[in-house]
C-alpha cells in the first residue's frame, strides 16, 4: 500500500514536470495565434513592406530566411556529417582527435554574437563576400557545425557494432559498410538533430546581423551575394526600432516564423519517419 | 590430408591480457574443426584472428602466424581475406532489411549487379543453408521476423553466398532450441562437402556430434587436439578430461 501511494507521487510529479515542459509551447503558440493570426493574410505573406514597414507584408523577410536556412543547411549538414564519420568511423584516438573535439566543445560554447562578428571579419571582409546571404549563411554554418558533429556521432555510434562487422565479416570495406549499413541506420538520429539546428538557424539574429541582414530592402534579392531582410531580425526591428508599430504586425510575423521553422522541419521529419520503419532492431 | 589453415604459435593480447598462447595447430581441407573450452579460454580470439577480425579491436596485437593455403593471412589485404573465410557470429545477427537483401548483401557490395544473378545466387545459398523451402514465398520479409534459428540459418545464407572457402562459427546455437540446433548441425554436415569449417562450441555433446577433430582450449592454451572418439573417451591429458566429465572447475 505505502510504495503504491510513493508510485502515485512519483507519477504525479512526473506529469507536473512534464506539464512544465509543454505549457510554455503550447502558451506561446496560444499567444502567437490570438495576437497575430488575423494578420496572416496572403497580402502579408507575399508582399513588400510599405508605409515603413507599418504595413503591407513581409515577403522579402520570409526569402531571406529560408534562402540563410537553406544554404546555411546545404554547408554545415553535409560537412558534419562527413566530420562525423571520420571521428566516429576511422580516426583512431590521437591527439588530432583529442584537439578537434575539444575544438567542438569550445565551438558549442560561444555566445552567437561573437560568431557574428567572426563572420563579418572573416567571410564579409576578409573573404571579401560583402554583407549577403552567403556570409550570413556560412556564419550559420559554423556556428551549428559542432551541434550537427554531435548529434551525428551520436547517431553513428548507436548503430550497433555487431552491424558494422556482419558487413566487414563478408569481406566488404569499411566505406561501404558505413555507407550501406551504419549510414542508413544513423539517418533518423543525423534528421533529428538537422531539425534541431534548422530550428536554430532560422531564428538567430546576432550571427546575421553584421553578415547578412538588411534593415530593408527595396527589391528581392537576386543572388546569394544580395542582402536580405531576415525574419528574426525584422522582428527585432519592428518591436524596438519603428514607433507605432501595429502589434498585430509584429505578432504576425513571429508567428510566420514559427510556422516557417514547423515547415521546413517537416520534410526532415517526414523523412526520418520514412527511415524509422526501416529500422528494427 | 590438405592443410587449408595452418596456426604457427600464434601468441595475442588485448592490452597486455594474454588472450592466446602459442597456438599452433592446422584446419584440413573439408573437415569441421570443433573448438571447445570453458569461457574466456580464448577461443572467440582464435577464429576472429582466422579472418582478422580482431584487427578492428586497437588495443588487439598478435604474434605468430596463420597460413592460408600456406600464405600469410595478414599479409593479405583483409577485405580479400574476409570474403574467403567468412563467420557466423553467436547471435543471429540479421541486418534489419529484408530475407533476400540479407543474403544478397555480400554479392551486391562485391559488385554482382542483374536482378537474374542476383536471385540465382540467393536462391542458391538459401538452398545450401537449407532455408529455401521456409523462405521461397517471404523473400521480401523483414529478416528480423524471422525465428533465431532460421535467423542464424539465413547468416549462414548470407555468409554462403559470398563464395568462401572456410566458415567460422562462434558458437552459433547458443540461443537456438535443440531442434534449430539439429537443423543447423545437419547443414553443416552437409556443407562438408565444399568447404572447410571451423566450431567454436560449448557444447560438449555438439563437438562430437559434428566435429571431425576437436580442439580443447583452456586459458589461451590448446590442450590437446583429436578426433572425438578419442578426445572424449580416452583423453591424454587430465584437464581435458576433467573438462569433458563436468568435473571441471
Ligand atoms: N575485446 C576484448 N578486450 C579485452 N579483453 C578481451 C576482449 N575479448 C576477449 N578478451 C579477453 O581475452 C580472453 C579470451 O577471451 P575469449 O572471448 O576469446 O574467450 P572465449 O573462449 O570465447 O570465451 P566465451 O566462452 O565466454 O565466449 C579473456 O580473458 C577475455 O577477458
Ligand atoms: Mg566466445
Amino acid at each position: 500500500m505505502k510504495s503504491r501511494t510513493a508510485q502515485r507521487i512519483a507519477f504525479a510529479v512526473l506529469l507536473a514536470v512534464s506539464c512544465v515542459v509543454f505549457l510554455p509551447v503550447v502558451s506561446i503558440f496560444v499567444i502567437l495565434v490570438k495576437e497575430g493570426g488575423g494578420a496572416l493574410t496572403p497580402e502579408f505573406l507575399f508582399t513588400m513592406p510599405s508605409e515603413g514597414m507599418r504595413s503591407g507584408g513581409i515577403l522579402p523577410a520570409i526569402i531571406g530566411t529560408l534562402l540563410i536556412v537553406v544554404c546555411a543547411i546545404a554547408v554545415t549538414l553535409p560537412v558534419g556529417v562527413l566530420a562525423a564519420i571520420y571521428l566516429n568511423e576511422y580516426a583512431k584516438d590521437n591527439l588530432l582527435t583529442r584537439v578537434i573535439r575539444l575544438a567542438i566543445v569550445n565551438l558549442a560554447g560561444v555566445p552567437s554574437v561573437v560568431f557574428g562578428l567572426f563572420g563579418l571579419a572573416l567571410f564579409v571582409m576578409m573573404l571579401n563576400l560583402g554583407v549577403s546571404v552567403i556570409a550570413g549563411a556560412l556564419t550559420l554554418s559554423i556556428m551549428e557545425l559542432p551541434s550537427i558533429i554531435t548529434t551525428s556521432r551520436n547517431a553513428l555510434s548507436s548503430v550497433p557494432a555487431s552491424f558494422r562487422e556482419v558487413s566487414l565479416s563478408l569481406g566488404v570495406s569499411r566505406w561501404r559498410t558505413i555507407r550501406h549499413v551504419v549510414l542508413p541506420n544513423a539517418v533518423p538520429g543525423i534528421l533529428t538533430g538537422a531539425i534541431l539546428s534548422l530550428a536554430r538557424i532560422a531564428g538567430e539574429t546576432a550571427p546575421i546581423l553584421f553578415t547578412a541582414a538588411a534593415f530593408y530592402v527595396t527589391r528581392l534579392p537576386h543572388s546569394l551575394s544580395d542582402q536580405v531582410m531576415a525574419l528574426p531580425y525584422h522582428l527585432y526591428i519592428i518591436s524596438t526600432q519603428i514607433p507605432n508599430m501595429p502589434s498585430k504586425l509584429t505578432y504576425g510575423t513571429a508567428l510566420t516564423l514559427v510556422l516557417l521553422v514547423f515547415l521546413m522541419s517537416l520534410a526532415a521529419i517526414i523523412l526520418r519517419i520514412i527511415f524509422r520503419r526501416r529500422k528494427k532492431w | 590430408m590438405v592443410e587449408k589453415i595452418k596456426v604457427e604459435r600464434f601468441t595475442c593480447w588485448y592490452y597486455d591480457v594474454l588472450a592466446l598462447q602459442a597456438i599452433t595447430l592446422a584446419v584440413h581441407e573439408h573437415e569441421i574443426l570443433g573448438i571447445i573450452g570453458p569461457a574466456n579460454s580464448g577461443k572467440t580470439s582464435f577464429i576472429r584472428s582466422l579472418n582478422r577480425l580482431n584487427d578492428l579491436n586497437l588495443t588487439f596485437r598478435k604474434q605468430g602466424t596463420v597460413l592460408l593455403d600456406g600464405k600469410d593471412i595478414y599479409a593479405m589485404n583483409p577485405e580479400a581475406l574476409r570474403r574467403r573465410v567468412g563467420m557466423v557470429f553467436a547471435m543471429p545477427l540479421s541486418l534489419p532489411m529484408s530475407v533476400y537483401d540479407n543474403v544478397a548483401y555480400g554479392p551486391r557490395r562485391h559488385g554482382r549487379r542483374g536482378k537474374k544473378r542476383l536471385d540465382e545466387t540467393v536462391e542458391k545459398a538459401l538452398v545450401a543453408a537449407s532455408l529455401w523451402d521456409e523462405m521461397k514465398d517471404r523473400l521480401s520479409d523483414s529478416a528480423l521476423k524471422l525465428s533465431g534459428g532460421q535467423q542464424q540459418r539465413l547468416c549462414l545464407a548470407r555468409t554462403l553466398a559470398v563464395e568462401p572457402e572456410v566458415i567460422l562459427f562462434d558458437e552459433p546455437c547458443s540461443g537456438l532450441d535443440p531442434i534449430s540446433t539439429a537443423k543447423v548441425e545437419e547443414t553443416m554436415l552437409e556443407l562438408k562437402q565444399k568447404y572447410t569449417m571451423v566450431l567454436v562450441t560449448n557444447n560438449i555433446k555438439q563437438a562430437s556430434r559434428v566435429s571431425d577433430r576437436t580442439a580443447f582450449f583452456l586459458s589461451g592454451e590448446l590442450v590437446e587436439i583429436d578426433v572425438p572418439s578419442r578426445l572424449f573417451v580416452t583423453p591424454r591429458d587430465k584437464r581435458t578430461e576433467d573438462y569433458v566429465t563436468g568435473r571441471f572447475g
